[in-house]
């Protein structure tokens, strides 16, 4: 059958011919022979806007054009993503940053705090502040390869930098204030203890992630309701542990700077746990034989 | 008309007196050829009256009284109440400056168009006119008033560098250091951008609510 492909301002952009029970990904592709530039993984397919809608139904590579009532002379509407970027090689640069930049200012500080007096030896918080630091991003580091299963394959180019200035920039002003010369250390035996519950989150993370990573078998590409361990109480309770952990990693170091990064990452990540939790309420409404998702918490009990 | 609405009309009316009174006190002084220490003097205290109760705005945005974003709605506040609560205010010598003058003239002008726009819409019943001013007289009034805000922080910045208010130096118990020096200079390189992405947001409105027409594709039969 013949689809009429249609540009946002509804200029044709091409005509194709293809299977009707053909899926979306193999639209993709005959797109792709024609226009060179726009790769598939750059090309995102709506269905032309019903009255009352805002924004048309995307198109799933997974599924058929028939799915989605096309037919013989059917509409399409065409937007480029723009350039795309793999979902790990994202993470896995957004990450490697805090672990190569903070550990710089423990170990040089000459080069980092010219001319001032550097103490012989660092205080024991910040010998194990730049443990923490670095397990944890080390932690991510594998997880990117390991555990993680994204939902997307690849987002635009333009939030590697954006990414990747937010986690290196916070680990530079982070790192630079903890390991200054002129660092306070608070006391010894309560930063060991925060440090100690930290660890905890994030082994507390570290099992989130992995019951999340087997929600899906491979394949599905259905949501699921995360059950289990804390996620029983609350939606987003990986992030309710990597929230703690950071909040735990200030009061440990006492830093102002380690808490505007705890705070910053609290608010992004409540963001998301917001749309993540009215995603699930709204597909998991308990009508025609789905569950009904049960009252949680989003993200951080006893607040929301 | 609903008690939102109603208290809506009432703070866009009440705003919108306030700074038409700062924008006369200016013009009549200007036209005495009054000195910018003076002008300052005689404008400057409602002008701090009228920026400080607009962070009601935000207030606004947040609990949804209007569309508007309340963090951009805040960033916005911030940006004009850092130049004039912690710059302007504070150094006796800035009063004297006429960039003082320019940025007060561009905001009460700017604002003096804006605010009565806002009240009348609100009310339903806003005259053509008055939109298509409010969504002109932005164009070169915004790149004034921003030119006049940075050439300000500038003026500041020695006078900044020595007496170091609100920062804080190391050692101390909170492990963190802050020099308003250093984030006037950081800001002073920043704010070309930040400024760039209101006037673009707003040129872009500008189209839509003038409902500018697209340009109309060559006719072939001609």
């Amino acid at each position: 059958m013949k689809l009429e492909v249609v540009s946002r301002s509804g200029q044709t952009i091409a005509t194709l011919d293809v299977n009707p029970d053909a899926p979306v990904s193999e639209l993709k592709k005959k797109f792709y022979g024609l226009k060179r530039k726009y790769y598939p993984s750059r090309q995102r397919f709506t269905l032309p806007l019903k009255p009352g809608e805002k924004r048309g139904t995307v198109l799933d590579d997974s599924k058929s054009l028939n799915d989605y009532g096309l037919g013989d002379g059917g509409k399409v509407e065409f937007k480029d993503l723009g350039p795309q970027i793999g979902y790990s090689t994202v993470f896995f640069w957004e990450y490697f940053g805090p672990l190569a930049v903070y550990p710089l200012f423990f170990f040089f500080p000459k080069y980092l705090y010219p001319h001032l007096e550097a103490p012989k030896q660092h205080h024991l918080v910040q010998k194990l502040a730049v443990a923490y630091w670095s397990f944890h991003y080390a932690k991510r580091i594998i997880e990117t390869f390991t555990v993680h299963k994204f939902g997307h394959a690849t987002m635009p180019i333009f939030n590697l930098f954006k990414n990747c200035a937010y986690y290196w920039g916070y680990a530079a002003y982070v790192s630079y204030f903890v390991n200054h010369p002129k660092y306070t250390p608070p006391n010894e035996k309560i930063s060991l203890a925060c440090l100690g519950l930290a660890l905890l989150m994030q082994l507390g993370n570290l099992r989130s992630h992995i019951i999340l990573s087997n929600l899906r078998k491979p394949g599905e590409k259905d949501y699921k309701i995360p059950r289990g361990f804390l996620f029983n109480y609350v939606t987003c309770a990986n992030y309710t542990f990597e929230i703690w952990g950071w909040l735990l990693y200030s009061a440990a170091v006492q830093s102002i700077p380690a808490y505007l990064f705890a705070i910053t990452g609290a608010l992004q990540m409540t963001q998301w746990a917001i749309a993540k939790h009215k995603r699930l309420v709204k597909t998991f409404d308990g009508k025609d034989g789905r569950p009904k998702y049960p009252r949680r918490w989003i993200i951080f009990p006893p607040f929301l | 008309m609903r008690i939102s609405q109603a208290y809506l009309v009432l703070y866009n009316a009440l705003q919108a007196c306030g700074w038409a009174v700062v924008l006369a006190t200016l013009l009549y002084g200007i036209l005495r050829k009054d000195l910018p220490e003076q002008l300052y003097a005689a404008a400057g205290p409602l002008t701090n009256v009228v920026q400080g109760a607009s962070l009601l705005e935000t207030v606004h945005a947040a609990i949804g009284l209007v569309p508007s974003s309340p963090v951009m709605s805040l960033m916005q506040w911030m940006g004009r109440s850092n130049v004039l609560f912690l710059i302007l205010g504070p150094i006796a010598q800035l009063h004297a400056s006429w960039w003082s003058v320019l940025m007060l003239a561009t905001w009460a002008l700017a604002e003096a168009i804006r605010y009565p726009q806002y009240a009348l819409s609100s009310s339903g019943a806003c005259p053509a006119w008055l939109t298509w001013l409010r969504y002109t007289m932005f164009i070169p009034l915004y790149p004034v008033g921003v030119v006049a805000e940075m050439g300000l922080m500038m003026a500041a910045l020695p006078d900044l560098a020595v007496r170091k208010p609100y920062s804080l130096e190391l050692p101390n118990p909170y492990n963190w250091a802050f020099s308003y020096h250093r984030f006037i200079q950081v800001v002073l390189a920043l704010y070309p951008f930040l400024w760039w992405q209101l006037y673009s947001s707003l040129l872009r409105a500008r189209s839509k609510k003038l409902a500018l027409q697209p340009p109309k594709a060559p006719n072939k039969s001609q």
